[in-house]
C-alpha cells in the first residue's frame, strides 16, 4: 500500500463513523454543533495519532499476551492529556463535550487502529493511518455538526445563517437526540446509494 | 518462564513511564485549570452586579459585594432550582435596599439542560432583563400575579426561575425582613456591629464585645432552614428564631416552637420525635455555626 493510500483509507474509503459504523457513540452525541464534533474529532485524532505512533515504536518488544492492556494504557495516557490540557485551554469546549472526553479510551476506533495496524507496521506508516483515521472522524462530526447546527440552531460556528426569521424557530430537534439518528442515517443512505462499494 | 518475566516487566514499564509523563502534564497543567476555574466563576457575578471585589461567604453560592472603597454594595448568589430537564444554575445580584441588579442564567455548555430553543430561551435577555430592580415580591409570573412574563411553551422553566430567584432572595437576601434585627436572639447589648453583612455581628455594649450574632443556612427535611444565633461571652446562647423554613406543617414546623428553641439556652437540645431530620438539622447548624464565628468574639 503506498503512503496515500494508508492515509486515505482511514479518511474516505474506510471512514470511522460513515463506513464502519463504529465510534457512533460520540460521534451521534458531541456532533450537536460544529464547534463540538470538530473539537471532538481533533481531541480523537490526537489520540489516535499518538498512539499509533508509540505502539508502533514498541511494536516489537510487547509481549503478545499482554498487549491489549499495554494499549490501553499508552491510550488513556494520551486521553488523560488531552484531557488536561482541554480543561486549562479549552474550557468551554471541555464542558460542552462532558463524559465523552475521557470515554475516548473506550472508543474502538483508536484500539481498533492499535491492534489491526499499527502492531504491526512501521511507525511512518502507522503515523498516516492515526491520522487518516483520526481526520476521517473529524470530517463526518464536523458535517454532521454543521448540518444540525444549521438546521437546528440557525447558526454555523455561532453566526446566523438563513437571517434571524429562520434562528428564532429552527427545526429544534435537529440539534437534539433524534436529530442525530436521523443526520447519520440520511448520510449514510446516501453514501450507500452513490459511493461504489468495492467489494471486501 | 521467561515469557511470564518479560510481560510483567514490560507492563510495569509501560505503567511506571505513563504515570511519570501524566505528572508532569498534570503539573503543567494544574495552575492554569484553577485559573479558569476561578475567572469562570467571578465572570458570571460580574453580569450580575458590577463589584470592585467578590468576597466570598459560602463556597460558589454567597459573595458578598464590595466597592473601591471597601463599602457594602449587595450581594450575589446562586441557586439551583429544578426545571424541566434539570436543575437550572442562576446567578442573582442583590442591592442594599433588595432590588435585583440582575440575573443571569448558565447557558447549555455551562450545564443548563432546558430543551434548546425552548426552555433555553430562559437565557436570553428578553426574559432575564425582566428581573432588574425589581424586589422579592414582585418575582412571580403574571399569570400567578406577579410581574414576570412567562416565555411561551416555556412555562415550567420560566416558573423555576422565578420560584428559585424568589426562594434565593428569602433565603441570601438582605436582612430588609423584619425578623432580622439582631436584638431579638441578644437582648443586652446596646450596639450591634456588622462583621459580615447579613450574617454576622459583634455585640457591643460600651466599649466591650459581649458575644456575637449569626446567620447560618442549613439543609432542613424539605427545604432550606435559615436561623439567626445569639452567642455570648460566656458561652451561653442568647436566643435563636428561625428566619426561613418550609417543613412539613405540623411536624418539622415544630422547630419553630419556642418551646424547643429555648432548650438551646441550657444546653444541646434532643432531637424532636417525628421531626428528626429538621431538628438535627438545625442543632448541627447552630453548632457547627458557633464553632465557626466564636473566634470573632476575642
Amino acid at each position: 500500500m503506498s503512503k496515500v493510500n494508508i492515509f486515505t483509507r482511514g479518511l474516505i474509503k474506510d471512514n470511522a463513523v460513515f463506513v464502519l459504523m463504529i465510534g457512533l457513540c460520540p460521534a451521534l452525541a458531541t456532533s450537536s454543533t460544529v464547534r463540538d464534533g470538530f473539537g471532538m474529532g481533533i481531541a480523537a485524532t490526537f489520540v489516535v495519532v499518538f498512539s499509533n505512533l508509540i505502539v508502533s515504536l514498541l511494536r516489537k518488544n510487547i509481549p503478545n499476551e499482554v498487549r491489549i492492556p499495554i494499549f490501553i494504557l499508552i491510550i488513556s495516557t494520551f486521553v488523560t492529556i488531552i484531557d488536561y490540557m482541554m480543561q486549562a485551554f479549552q474550557p468551554d469546549l471541555y464542558r460542552a463535550l462532558g463524559v465523552f472526553v475521557p470515554l475516548i479510551v473506550v472508543n474502538c476506533m483508536i484500539l481498533g487502529r492499535a491492534e489491526a495496524f499499527a502492531s504491526k507496521s512501521p511507525v511512518i506508516d502507522s503515523v498516516l493511518d492515526g491520522l487518516g483515521t483520526g481526520l476521517g472522524f473529524t470530517l463526518a462530526l464536523t458535517i454532521m455538526g454543521s448540518l444540525r447546527e444549521i438546521l437546528g440552531n440557525g447558526t454555523f460556528l455561532g453566526m446566523t445563517v438563513f437571517g434571524e426569521a429562520f434562528k428564532s424557530a429552527p427545526v429544534i430537534f435537529m440539534i437534539m437526540s433524534p436529530g442525530a439518528f436521523l443526520v447519520i442515517g440520511i448520510l449514510k443512505a446516501l453514501i450507500n446509494k452513490y459511493v461504489k462499494k468495492e467489494s471486501l | 518462564m521467561t515469557g511470564i518475566r518479560q510481560m510483567i516487566i514490560t507492563l510495569f514499564v509501560v505503567a511506571v513511564t505513563c504515570a511519570v509523563i501524566l505528572s508532569f502534564v498534570y503539573a503543567f497543567t494544574e495552575p492554569r485549570i484553577a485559573e479558569t476555574q476561578a475567572q469562570l466563576t467571578l465572570s458570571g457575578l460580574e453580569e450580575v452586579i458590577a463589584a470592585y471585589e467578590y468576597r466570598e461567604i459560602i463556597t460558589d453560592t454567597l459573595w458578598q459585594a464590595v466597592d473601591s472603597s471597601g463599602d457594602n454594595i449587595g450581594i450575589v448568589f446562586r441557586v439551583f432550582p429544578q426545571g424541566y430537564a434539570g436543575p437550572i444554575p442562576i446567578t442573582v445580584g442583590l442591592d442594599n435596599d433588595g432590588k435585583i441588579t440582575g440575573i443571569r442564567v448558565a447557558s447549555a455548555a455551562e450545564g443548563l439542560a432546558e430543551t434548546p430553543g425552548l426552555g433555553a430561551k430562559i437565557t436570553q435577555l428578553g426574559f432575564t432583563e425582566q428581573f432588574k430592580g425589581k424586589t422579592a415580591a414582585d418575582i412571580a409570573l403574571e399569570q400567578e400575579g406577579g410581574s414576570i412574563e412567562a416565555i411561551t411553551a416555556a412555562t415550567i422553566s420560566s416558573r423555576a426561575v422565578t420560584a428559585g430567584v424568589k426562594k434565593g432572595i428569602e433565603i441570601y437576601g438582605a436582612c430588609v425582613v423584619p425578623s432580622c434585627d439582631p436584638g431579638v436572639v441578644f437582648s443586652d447589648a446596646d450596639e450591634f456591629v456588622e462583621v459580615i453583612r447579613d450574617t454576622l455581628w459583634k455585640a457591643v455594649s460600651g466599649s466591650d464585645t459581649l458575644g456575637i450574632i449569626f446567620v447560618g443556612v442549613v439543609q432542613g427535611y424539605l427545604d432550606d432552614i435559615k436561623f439567626m444565633v445569639g452567642y455570648n461571652k460566656q458561652k451561653i446562647i442568647t436566643g435563636i428564631t428561625i428566619l426561613y423554613s418550609q417543613e412539613t406543617d405540623g411536624i418539622g414546623e415544630v422547630i419553630r416552637n419556642e418551646e424547643f428553641l429555648e432548650k438551646f439556652k441550657t444546653g444541646v437540645p434532643e432531637a424532636i420525635s417525628g421531626a428528626t431530620v429538621s431538628s438535627k438539622a438545625l442543632i448541627n447548624g447552630v453548632f457547627n455555626g458557633i464553632g465557626k464565628f466564636k473566634e470573632y468574639i476575642e
